[in-house]
């Protein structure tokens, strides 16, 4: 394999929990329910996917299993910003808190202090004969992970899900104007409830990408702002899935180049190196802000007995 | 285009205006949903900590008694309370105008790195110049850190969460530069800055152990805030702001400006939060002295609602739960994280009652 063409499978690797947090951040975002919960949830997945397929001995019993705490913190988002109608940062920063917190002690209450490092195996490498003989792009799209498939899958599904069915449709006014989607018979509730949901098990399932890729293994700090980054990256991707999959590939290559320029001894102190996705990302927003629209209901209840909004 | 913030977040935000209650009935009112609140989570959380195998009564009690049973335990309650207050406080003031500063973190060590900075080079000079000298730096990075991505907001309608939140990840960058690579310690056996000179230490009040003086400074920016948020024309401008911004606009006030003002201002709180935890506690920089201030400050910003006079009060009790975590998990054996859950509940429990009280209020009227 040349220099680029492992470079482009790592990138390729390094796409998937931006791409999946993001995608399940635009979900919730378009019928209105703008999590800040993501950085929580990413942890949590990563705690439970890890203590999951450590204790089953089955990754895909553990992502599974991370995908089922990301929903119910979806849902527990969705709910308290419809049918109780709370402020939708409060809860979601609150949800922060409780799912950083949960996933430390889960960690704890099941390995507690041990000597080795608890380690998972991590996923292996699922190559597509012939097409991952392709030169230059070959081994980056056709030999990887199969949670890279899953989450190409994902992608393409919600692109067509959204744009090319009339059900996105739907879900795309009730982010827009909930009352005249509701006055058509849209059920907005309904459809912020099960996009919150969605929207958390992505989440998780992102976490818990981490562990079962990279390092095998739990630590607290193992997210290290992705979360936040997928915020940005979702506002940067304009809410639409084809640019946030665009955004991710940035963001990947930000994390490639400051991980490869800190091993290939380059004479630039590796602080400057760690920041550039940050920086870079800091950047990118005074133009994303400008070109990206949200949708009109973002991060606002919806009351259907109000007679302002 | 920012996300569109409405009305002051507070979790407050949908009480329904009440009759007219005078004296102990009123405050009872007030406090009511927090004692609810409180039992609800420590029943809850106690279930869990039954369920893990653990004693809840034992643990509670630890909890609850470490601050007060030695001399020791009471001087380290106080001690954190300064750096809680300090970024409760610069996450309300921005609060009030709908604005939500997530950066205390970064803030917080800008301003310590600053600081070392300073009492490390200046190390010979006299306390009288020295001590004010870091503080004020510290202060003035917290400012300039915080106004980053004040003029981001202002300037490109950057989203003030990200911004600060991508700042923070950024200053763990600056301090471990400037722990590594500046005024690295390599004695310290952890990734921290050399001591700073005598001068820049703050002095010791009661004892020992004793409470650094920094604590006066924090009891000064806690009574200036609430005399400055409720009795000003500029706190006043702040509220209105937050509560209609269109009606401010209207009437004249600034709106865009005093958000980026909210914000900096916010920020020179962290810094100072970062500074007095190098001149009164540590003495230098070190990695990792930030511990989780920022969520705590933020539970503290929002289990207060958002109000300054309550935000001293409710810190001091965040205090009592934290220093109370540690000796629970030495003792008893659970996890120091539960407190954070315990943390978290008290904050969601408290959204619950108000939604309660206010479906309450409303039966009563119709």
């Amino acid at each position: 394999m040349s220099e680029f063409e492992s470079l482009a499978q790592l990138t390729v690797v390094a796409m998937v929990p931006y791409l999946l947090a993001s995608l399940g951040t635009m979900l919730g975002g378009l019928t209105g329910v703008f999590s800040v919960a993501q950085e929580g949830v990413m942890v949590l997945g990563a705690s439970v996917g890890f203590l999951v397929s450590y204790g089953v001995g089955s990754n895909t019993v553990g992502i599974l299993a991370a995908a089922a705490v990301g929903a119910v913190f979806g849902l527990l988002l969705g709910a308290a910003t419809t049918y109780l109608r709370l402020d939708q940062f409060v809860v979601g920063l609150a949800l922060f808190f409780a799912a950083t917190g949960l996933a430390g002690l889960l960690f704890r209450v099941v390995i507690g202090q041990s000597a080795t490092q608890p380690l998972v195996p991590t996923l292996p490498r699922l190559e597509v004969p012939f097409l991952s003989d392709i030169p230059l792009v070959g081994p980056a799209l056709f030999d990887q992970n199969a949670l890279v498939y899953l989450t190409a899958l994902v992608t393409v599904g919600l692109y067509f899900l959204l744009y090319r069915t009339r059900a996105g449709l739907d879900l795309r006014a009730v982010g827009e104007n909930p009352k005249a989607a509701d006055s058509l018979g849209i059920k907005v509730v309904g459809s912020r409830l099960w996009t919150a949901t969605a929207g958390g098990a992505l989440m998780a399932v992102a976490g818990a990408y981490l562990p079962m890729v990279y390092t095998g293994t739990f630590t607290e700090g193992i997210v290290g702002g992705r979360g936040w980054l997928a915020i940005a990256l979702t506002f940067f991707g304009g809410w639409r899935p084809q640019y946030i999959a665009a955004g991710a590939l940035f963001f990947a290559t930000m994390d490639v180049i400051a991980l490869r320029a800190e091993v290939g001894n380059i004479d630039v102190p590796s602080q400057l190196l760690l920041v550039l996705p940050y920086v870079a990302t800091l950047l990118v927003m005074i133009f994303a802000f400008r070109w990206a629209r949200v949708p009109e209901f973002l991060g606002r209840n919806y009351d259907r007995e109000s007679r302002t909004a | 285009m920012t996300v569109p913030t409405t009305a002051p977040t507070t979790p407050a935000g949908e009480a329904s205006p009440e009759p007219r209650l005078r004296g102990p009935v009123r405050l009872l009112r007030e406090l009511l949903p927090y004692v609810l609140a409180l039992l609800l989570a420590f029943l809850v959380s106690g279930i869990v900590i039954a369920a893990l195998g653990y004693d809840p009564i034992e643990a509670f009690r630890t909890i609850l008694s470490t601050s007060f049973r030695t001399g020791f335990g009471f001087t380290e309650t106080l001690t954190k309370w300064v750096p809680l207050v300090l970024l409760a406080l610069g996450f309300t003031i921005p609060l009030a105008v709908g604005r939500f500063n997530i950066g205390g973190e970064g803030q917080l060590l800008v301003g310590a790195t600053a600081a070392a900075g300073v009492g490390i080079v200046y190390a010979d000079l006299p306390t009288v110049v020295l001590l004010p000298l870091t503080l004020v730096v510290g202060i003035l990075a917290g400012a300039v850190w915080a106004g980053i991505a004040a003029l981001l907001m202002g300037r490109f309608g950057v989203n003030e969460i990200l911004s600060t939140v991508l700042l923070n990840f950024v200053s763990f960058q600056v301090l471990d530069y400037a722990a590594t690579k500046v005024w690295s310690d390599p004695a310290a056996g952890v990734a921290a800055t050399r001591s700073v000179g005598e001068g820049a230490r703050l002095a010791t009040i009661g004892g020992p152990p004793g409470v650094h003086a920094g604590i006066l400074l924090a009891v000064l920016v806690s009574l200036a805030t609430i005399v400055v948020t409720r009795r000003t024309a500029a706190g006043f401008e702040l509220r209105a702001s937050g509560l209609n911004p269109r009606a401010a606009a209207i009437n004249g006030i600034r709106v865009g400006r005093i958000a980026v003002v909210a914000l900096i201002i916010g920020g020179a709180l962290g810094g100072l939060a970062g500074a007095l935890e190098v001149s009164g506690v540590h003495g230098r920089a070190i990695e990792g002295m930030q511990s989780n201030f920022l969520l705590l400050g933020i539970i503290v910003g929002l289990i207060a609602r958002g109000s300054a006079l309550w935000v001293p009060v409710v810190a001091f009790g965040i205090a009592i739960l934290e220093v109370g975590a540690s000796s629970m998990q030495r003792t008893v054996g659970v996890p120091a994280e539960m407190v954070l859950i315990i943390e978290a509940l008290i904050l969601i429990f408290l959204l619950l009652s108000d939604v309660i009280a206010g479906r309450l209020a409303r039966r009563v009227r119709t």
